[in-house]
């Protein structure tokens, strides 16, 4: 690693419209300043509401690298809140999930309901009156908001709704939730992490990525048939597209490639296909139901840590400036249960470190982290189909399934959020 | 009861399922597996896991632990290329008598992997497993809980 700077970083500099700097995965001021601009001051992505289904519930996690818990309150209302203890900074809550009344501290006994306002500490006399408990809660979130269930949470003060940071690329998240004949996704299945060598940003990078599918997974595609071995091969035989939505949000559109309907899904021939494509049919209508289960789920990053991974539901956790947490869940459609085990099983094969997937993209991800070493070359290339890409009638750049649109799209954002634009 | 000779045998059969997993003779490995054979590393802290509602890390029936094996052997994993040495410790067996002429396996492992193919970490794993013998040279199930 390069000795520390005291230069100001320029952002503009770091992050070209074509190239972008090494050191934006190894310098640890530039990871110190991402967890203030993106994950402190910025719109990231915490849970789901099917995490919580009841008054009481909660799970915890990290929002970048500070601890929270995310609760529903006896009036049913998600908080979000930092789990650390307003007397001397303990983690109050240890449990990943559960269901609670209140949280106390183990240090002293501080005690918090489920919205972070303080209820009591254990003999308050010696505070003398002096102890304002309105400001000793957990600190609350700026803002909290939830779209069809995902919850996002800004935890600094921002100007910026949640409704302007998704922009658009809502529709992403519709594509998901209304494959659900309820029209709700449900992420109950638990979550598998995994750990990995290298820059938070090269799991995103990684995951809208349309150019290494036939380098890195080729394993796979020798092995079994899969829907996706039909982006190998021939350049020009390689069908589906890459969008960015705005906002960092972006997508590897896989449908254009696809036959017929369920592609995406692997079959479409059972008795339990047949009752979902009837439901679908009785709340959408024919023609709404046959582009919904021929183009499937979405395969989009919402920005700055939520992968909407096709059936898959996965976030990356920054660490450090060299190491991160992929986390992944299965994405389970309300309405159809009989789909779960399908989906466990298929979730199970992309992603975790046993999987047939994950761990060939982190394997690399954590060799491009060694490579960024090198003083001799000093960019990443981004210029890829930069040519090529033109913007489709609802505004979105659009580009073949291989172009560089995506992290282009994804650097955009960055720039913005990290020169305060 | 179970006799010295079958404790005997299901501990050579431990040991053998361990080396030739540690030395990447994964032919030989699968053909340990019968039929029937499922393979369940579950993910979840519930006490009672379930794998058709919760995540695991590995749940395979006896054709995917087929194409396991067909993808390490490619030589097109990157994340096992070139592969992990590494070694398994097994300890702590427990025989007993199931059903019929089945028996039930427990034991501890650690289980550490050199990961070569990056930065040369070490990966270390405990946990238990939970494996029912059909035979002796063949099984039926297997369950690993990791816990570290």
């Amino acid at each position: 690693m390069s000795e520390p700077s005291t230069e100001p970083i320029s952002y503009d500099a770091l992050v070209q419209d074509e190239r972008v700097h090494a050191s934006l995965y190894t310098d640890p001021r530039i990871f110190a300043d991402e967890m203030d601009r993106l994950f402190f001051r910025g719109w990231v992505f915490i849970g789901h509401e099917s995490e919580i289904p009841l008054p009481g519930d909660f799970v915890t996690r990290p929002i970048g690298t500070q601890p929270v818990i995310m609760a529903r309150a006896m009036d049913g209302q998600v908080s979000v809140m930092v789990n650390r203890c307003a007397h001397r900074g303990t983690m109050v809550c240890s449990e990943a999930r559960g269901n609670t009344r209140t949280f106390a501290c183990p240090y002293h006994g501080w005690t918090y309901d489920l919205t972070g306002e303080l209820l009591g500490v254990p003999y308050p006399t010696a505070y003398d009156g002096r102890l304002d408990k309105k400001t000793k809660s957990l600190g609350c979130a700026a803002r909290v908001g939830s779209y069809r269930g995902f919850v996002f949470a800004c935890l600094g003060p921002t100007s910026v709704t949640l409704e302007q940071h998704l922009g658009v690329a809502t529709g992403l998240i519709d594509r998901a939730c209304d494959l659900s004949p309820e029209g709700e996704v449900q992420l109950t299945a638990g979550w598998v992490k995994h750990r990995c060598s290298s820059n938070w940003k090269m799991l995103p990078e990684n995951d809208l990525d349309g150019y290494h599918l036939g380098f890195v997974h080729m394993a796979l595609f020798k092995s079994v048939r899969t829907q996706y071995n039909r982006f190998t091969g021939d350049e020009k035989s390689v069908k589906g597209v890459v969008r960015d939505w705005g906002n960092g949000h972006t997508e590897i559109d896989w449908s254009p490639a696809y036959d017929g309907p369920f592609e995406w899904f692997g079959t479409a021939a059972s008795d339990v296909v047949g009752r979902y494509v009837a439901a679908l049919q009785a709340r959408d209508g024919a023609a709404v139901m046959a582009r919904r289960v021929f183009e499937g789920p979405p395969h989009a990053l919402i920005f700055p840590n939520l992968f909407l991974g096709e059936m898959n539901i996965a976030v990356v956790e920054p660490v450090g400036v060299e190491e991160s947490v992929h986390w992944h869940t299965p994405m389970f459609l309300k309405g159809v249960p009989e789909f779960d085990r399908r989906l466990l099983r298929q979730s199970e094969a992309a992603m975790g470190p046993a999987s047939f997937l994950l761990p060939d993209d982190l394997t690399i991800t954590g060799r491009n982290q060694i490579g960024l070493h090198s003083r001799r070359t000093e960019w990443l290339e981004l210029s890829r189909g930069v040519h090529r890409e033109h913007v489709d009638a609802e505004g979105r750049r659009v580009s073949h399934l291989t172009d560089e649109t995506t992290n282009r799209g994804f650097y955009r954002q960055y720039r913005k959020l990290m020169t305060g634009a | 009861m179970i006799s010295e000779s079958e404790h005997r045998a299901v501990v050579d059969f431990l040991y053998r399922e361990a080396r030739l997993a540690d030395e990447g003779r994964y032919a030989e490995w699968e053909a340990l597996w019968t039929d029937d054979g499922v393979y369940w590393v579950p993910a979840s802290t519930d006490p009672a896991p379930d794998p058709d509602r919760h995540l695991s890390h590995v749940y395979d029936n006896r054709s995917r632990i087929a194409t396991r094996v067909k993808l390490l052997q490619s030589g097109y994993r990157p994340s096992q290329d070139p592969p992990s040495p590494m070694r398994r410790l097994v300890s702590n067996i427990e025989v007993r008598k199931a059903e019929g002429s089945e028996l039930i396996a427990e034991s501890n492992f650690l289980l550490a992997e050199l990961a070569v193919q990056a930065k040369h970490e070490m990966h270390v794993w405990a946990g238990a497993r939970h494996i029912g013998c059909a035979g002796w040279t063949a099984r039926c199930e297997c369950a690993e809980r990791r816990s570290c």
